[in-house]
């Protein structure tokens, strides 16, 4: 398709869309900590970053700091107000307040900010992990790559970029190693609460010159060279590729600023050469100079400098319909139907209900 | 033709652009960018797709980015930036006193394929009637 004039921008599309108000607006972006941010399951760190008694990892969620502590092999979390340190041991709990928290998903530890929460972790993912659970809970995994990037653009397009696949064209390494029928044909898969999953396929690594086949050591239970993605609303991503597995945890700063936390996986068994060589098939591609990681992230960047606040509104299309396969829309759909039922907006014209929300609110 | 006044300097913040009119015949529309460095008078419109600057336009330091494509040019050296294909037209621009005076000789514009415009009967000119789909 042809990029729009300017006569385009403004028409009123025919298929469905959503405003890019939805990713610039101050008022909006305080509605998502409030009623998303401070209600779901967050996926905040990975036990084998507190393998030992004593141990903790900070975050911050909707604007909170929280803490998780390993108290002789379980998981504790608390708000925290005063912690400075992302990680370390020995740190005091005592009259914090504790919040809800689960081990869950191949070792991921999840809390809520919500007191009360109605749903367990399964209950909230529904089965969004169903496709990968063998391959990342039957063996131990630890994390043996982390880093983060602060990125000038909304949350959300971060996840849209890990959930919709027109940016693939982007991606070198995927033109030459994964278009096939086969990648076309993937589906992009719906759950309740905004999830999805899409559905895998088999990566030709050796054609990317110096790559290579990753069937031996694929994740338990995972036939060879598979990739599977479960995109997590509202922006948790875990992806894995054969040999390496990936998560992605977002936490807005802004409207337009997100911070993004990468992380990457093997299992706790690896001899130092199994090791070696999934250090090195994740970093290949997803560390910060690998294939593919920075080619999304100055495209997220480009997007948050077409839509920054003060830019002129303009209608965000989602209307491909391709029997769910990977270029429809289905996903960005689906997940945009659950954003606009957590703030109670119409994601077509977020600020017609917003400010009377608020003020019913008050 | 001669420097011809259009618009006083408060009226253009640094880091902004704003639509002009230079009072000649009836009226040459000229968008004013205020970057770090000094000003730049250009058309109205981005080079691409006809993208009225004073709404797509963002000047941060001396660079010009429409924000629909992401065409950017160096507004002091007027050199192409990131994703632009086409030079920007420019008119001399001066400071006299509190005014911004510009030198008109003819409209400057630019040339659009219209052959590229997209299939509006797939995808626009809808009735808002979606609702249900949210």
């Amino acid at each position: 398709m042809a990029p729009r004039n300017h006569k385009n921008w403004l028409k009123t599309p025919k298929v469905e869309y959503i405003s890019s108000e939805c990713y610039n607006n101050y008022s909006i972006f305080e509605q998502e900590i409030e009623h998303i941010f401070s209600k779901v399951w967050v996926p905040m760190c990975h036990i084998s970053e507190m393998s030992n008694d004593g141990d903790f990892r900070s975050t911050q969620i909707a604007n909170k700091n929280v803490v998780a502590v390993n108290r002789g092999g379980d998981v504790h979390v608390f708000l925290c107000p005063s912690i400075d340190r992302p990680a370390g041991n020995g740190l005091s709990t005592d009259g914090l307040h504790e919040l809800h928290s689960e081990v869950k998903h191949g070792g991921m530890v999840w809390t809520t900010l919500d007191l009360n929460p109605s749903l367990s972790v399964e209950e909230w993912t529904c089965g969004a992990f169903d496709c990968i659970a063998d391959a990342i809970d039957t063996e131990e995994m630890e994390v043996f790559h982390y880093h983060k990037a602060v990125i000038d653009t909304n949350y959300k397009l971060w996840h849209d970029t890990n959930s919709e696949f027109y940016h693939d064209f982007m991606h070198y390494f995927n033109r030459v190693s994964g278009f096939n029928d086969e990648y076309f044909a993937r589906k992009n898969i719906p759950f309740d609460n905004g999830h999805v999953n899409v559905s895998s396929f088999t990566v030709n690594y050796e054609e990317y010159e110096g790559f290579e086949d990753r069937g031996e050591l694929s994740f338990p239970n995972l036939p060879p060279n598979q990739w599977y993605m479960v995109d997590l609303f509202p922006g948790y991503n875990f992806n894995l590729r054969g040999n390496a597995y990936r998560s992605d945890i977002v936490t807005p700063l802004g409207p337009n600023r997100v911070l993004i936390e990468f992380r990457g996986y093997g299992l706790k068994k690896d001899t130092a050469e199994e090791r070696a060589t999934r250090v090195k098939a994740h970093n290949s591609i997803w560390g910060p100079f690998g294939r593919n990681l920075h080619e999304d992230l100055i495209g997220v960047a480009g997007q948050g400098t077409t839509m920054r606040e003060g830019t002129e509104t303009r209608n965000i299309l989602h209307g491909r319909h391709e029997n769910s396969t990977i270029h429809d829309e289905v996903g960005m759909r689906h997940y945009y139907e659950a954003w606009g039922k957590f703030l109670g907006v119409n994601p077509m014209n977020p600020l017609a209900l917003l400010e009377d929300n608020v003020q019913a609110a008050e | 033709m001669a420097w011809t006044k259009v618009c006083e300097k408060s009226e253009i913040p640094e880091g902004s652009i704003k639509k002009v009119w230079a009072r000649i015949g009836g009226g040459i529309p000229i968008a004013v960018a205020h970057h770090k460095n000094g000003y730049v008078a250009i058309p109205p419109v981005c080079p691409h797709l006809e993208e009225p600057l004073e709404d797509s336009g963002m000047v941060t330091g001396c660079k010009l980015t429409c924000t629909k494509h992401l065409w950017s040019w160096d507004l002091e050296t007027l050199e192409l930036k990131d994703e632009a294909e086409l030079p920007l037209k420019t008119y001399d621009i001066k400071v006299d006193g509190d005014n911004l005076m510009v030198y008109v000789t003819e409209q400057l514009e630019y040339t659009f394929d219209e052959d590229e415009d997209i299939d509006e009967e797939t995808f626009f000119d809808g009735d808002d009637d979606y609702d249900d789909i949210w």
